[in-house]
């Protein structure tokens, strides 16, 4: 059955989105820039961590340990990564705030204090960001029961998993939203909830059967990958942009830099498996960019051609040959050249923001993505 | 077995009338212009269109349900703006809100239906079932997301934070259910908190979030408020006896519904006091084979529906002593009759 190969990809990527570039580099920007804003923003959260809610979730989920639900994997990478990659979301928006300088408005000023140059406002924010990046991950866990068969253990095990995503992940939300109306600004109670919405459209997809062989085109690959992976860190630069009342233009280039390093992350994530060559079998999604790409370049025929050859008498893949089939064509360079490119969109936003630490910090970022 | 209540003829037709008169204000709501309605608005703003997901979020908005919450919120804003000196019309923020309230509650259905692996839902197959579990539960977070840019689109802070606090109050009233207490005395404080949480905290802040728009007199919303919350946790109440007395194809749920998924509600709490029997069935929340029909049969010969019904209506007699406080107005005396309707309620 597709859907535990597909999910537990999708689970493990997703858990550590910025986990790609190369470890120790990574984890010098990461351990640098937190240094900027403050605090390790892996204390971002705590409270509602610490909450009774989820403490009472965290006892259910140990009921999964030895089951296959996939909310023990979520659950597992959330407590231990080793990265540093938690709350990388949340580390960007008090960057680009703290990048951005104090609110420019001498008409309409903003009350409370800069800490570590950044607005109590942005701080939470921030924190609201990783609240509904992670409710999605829970979200995502989620299994179809109409596709349990017997090898994924005790039906019982999948639905009282599914009980425990869905309401740790609505916990998560709504949190999001009571932070979000004690902002006290309903632009940007709009701008977030939209990126919400854009979040569902962008996964929503993901669950459909047509997943299984690749649906998505070159041309509707930025489109959705957008709305999966980029419009929250996007919509939430600029939200932070708004909380400190700063222009139009501002806005623009701070939602600018959230979107191509975003995007330019995904097709690090993407490419890894196809540049890193280990001895590691490889696991991928059909619509991942280098095989997006492969697809146009070879066409439908000679796809469905590639697909046949790599699958066996039960209709499974072999995605080690596959890979290998797919490094012959060009679908890798090309996804390689739109990683740079939006590693090189990020870069060009952030220099219309004067020269600070907080900015090269986040330079760093836009050009470790296009490293491997 | 349907208990008579004993409704005369007249005031059958009385409350089929209220009925009837509010289903047609819901179905005013369902094709207001793009501006107020929210759902609708939100598509045209896709950059992507998901046809299927659309789909989905549609699925229960048939004006096939009650629209109980939106007929109480909207003659809440009727009353509170006559109240205020605005006559009865309804401002466009205030049906707003009425859309943006049901749209919560039934984010809030899909998500249910998912925890309690539910059938059926108004007569027709869950959105689970039909589509699966994953897609089920991002269209209830795509209805939730459409109704907080709704609400932010009113533009008043003050109403997002009152709304808001409603969502979160839902999620901890589901986490209630996940427990269940040692002691008797903490178990009916429990259950008149679950129902708060669950059901009349959304009916409490929007009429509170109604009278905010037309009125700054915080007593006026303390009587919006307390008017919704004792509505509300009386509709829960009834809907608990109901889970007892009504058969299944009437209420388009099945029946023994609290039972089966291990929940104690009004009647068997009552009913524990005459048959201790019920503490252990309750803490193992009916998990034995046989459980829930004993527990059922014990109910059904205690007066645990008896007090529940009580109680039930010493809610509706707070309500209207709240809603009293108000201008007279049809509405108002509309929203006194309600109560009238929530207790004598078959479905």
């Amino acid at each position: 059955m597709a859907w535990r190969s597909r999910l537990s990809y999708i689970g493990w990527r997703h858990l550590s989105i910025f986990s790609n570039p190369s470890p120790s580099n990574w984890t010098k920007v990461v351990s640098d820039a937190e240094k900027i804003v403050g605090y390790p923003t892996s204390f971002m959260s705590l409270r509602c961590l610490l909450s009774d809610e989820l403490s009472n979730v965290a006892m259910h989920v140990r009921k999964l340990v030895g089951t296959k639900h996939p909310l023990l994997n979520t659950a597992r990478g959330f407590v231990y990564d080793s990265r540093n990659n938690l709350q990388m979301r949340g580390l960007i928006v008090l960057l680009m705030s703290k990048a951005a300088g104090p609110c420019p408005s001498t008409s309409d000023p903003i009350h409370d204090s800069m800490v570590s140059g950044i607005y109590p406002s942005q701080r939470n924010l921030a924190e609201i960001t990783e609240l509904i990046h992670t409710a999605f991950l829970v979200h995502r866990g989620i299994v179809n029961l109409k596709e349990w068969t017997n090898s994924d253990g005790p039906l019982k095990d999948m639905q009282f998993g599914n009980k425990m995503a869905v309401l740790s992940g609505d916990f998560l939300l709504a949190n999001a939203c009571t932070g979000l109306a004690q902002l006290n600004d309903t632009k940007v109670v709009e701008l977030i909830s939209s990126a919400i919405g854009d979040v569902v459209q962008g996964i929503y997809h993901e669950s459909s059967t047509s997943a299984e062989e690749g649906s998505l085109t070159v041309a509707s690959w930025e489109d959705q990958t957008f709305l999966s992976h980029g419009a929250l860190l996007a919509k939430s630069c600029q939200a932070a942009m708004k909380l400190a009342r700063h222009g139009n233009e501002s806005q623009n280039l701070a939602f600018q830099y959230g979107k191509h390093l975003a995007l330019g992350h995904k097709l690090n994530s993407d490419l890894h498996t196809f540049v890193k060559s280990g001895s590691e079998p490889a696991v991928f999604s059909l619509d991942s960019a280098p095989v997006v790409f492969h697809r146009q370049i070879v066409g439908p025929e000679r796809w469905r051609h590639q697909l046949k050859q790599v699958q066996n008498m039960a209709r499974q893949i072999d995605y080690t040959k596959l890979r290998g089939l797919i490094k012959t064509e060009r679908g890798v360079s090309q996804a390689l050249d739109l990683c740079s490119y939006h590693g090189n969109k990020a870069l060009e936003a952030m220099k219309c923001f004067p020269p600070s630490e907080a900015r090269s910090a986040l330079e760093n970022m836009a050009c470790a993505v296009t490293k491997f | 077995m349907h208990k008579d209540t004993g409704a005369s003829c007249h005031e059958r037709k009385v409350s089929q009338g209220l009925y009837q008169k509010f289903s047609y204000v819901y179905s005013l709501l369902l094709t207001q212009s793009t501006e107020t309605d929210p759902l609708n608005f939100v598509f045209q703003q896709l950059l992507v269109s998901k046809a299927e997901l659309k789909v989905l979020c549609d699925y229960y908005f048939d004006g096939k349900g009650k629209a109980f919450r939106p007929m109480i919120v909207i003659l809440m804003a009727r009353a509170c703006n006559v109240h205020s000196n605005k006559e009865g019309v309804l401002l466009p923020a205030q049906r707003s809100i009425a859309m943006i309230s049901e749209m919560i509650h039934t984010a809030s259905l899909v998500h249910d239906d998912v925890i309690d692996d539910s059938d059926t839902r108004r007569g027709k197959n869950t959105i689970n079932k039909v589509w699966g579990e994953r897609k089920a539960i991002l269209a209830g977070d795509f209805i939730l997301s459409a109704a907080s840019m709704a609400l932010a689109r009113i533009g008043n802070n003050t109403v997002v934070s009152v709304l808001s606090q409603v969502i979160e109050d839902l999620v901890r009233g589901e986490f209630m259910q996940l427990g269940s207490k040692e002691n008797e005395n903490e178990r009916f404080k429990h259950y008149l908190e679950k129902t708060f949480k669950k059901t009349a905290s959304l009916i409490a802040n929007s009429c509170k979030a109604v009278s905010i728009l037309v009125n700054s007199d915080p007593e006026v919303h303390e009587i919006a408020y307390q008017y919704g919350r004792n509505v509300g946790i009386a509709f829960q109440l009834v809907d608990d006896i109901l889970d007892f007395t009504s058969c299944a194809n009437l209420l388009g749920k099945p029946s023994a519904a609290d039972l089966k998924l291990g929940l104690a509600t009004g009647p068997v709490l009552f009913a524990c006091q005459q048959f201790p029997e019920l503490h252990a069935m309750i803490m193992r929340r009916f998990s034995s084979d046989g459980d829930v029909d004993r527990a059922w049969q014990y109910v059904l010969k205690s007066d645990g529906v008896e007090q529940t019904n009580y109680l039930a209506q010493h809610y509706c007699q707070e309500a209207i002593r709240q809603i009293s406080r108000l201008r007279p107005s049809t509405e108002r005396d509309a929203l006194i009759q309600l109560t009238e309707l929530v207790l004598r309620r078959d479905k």
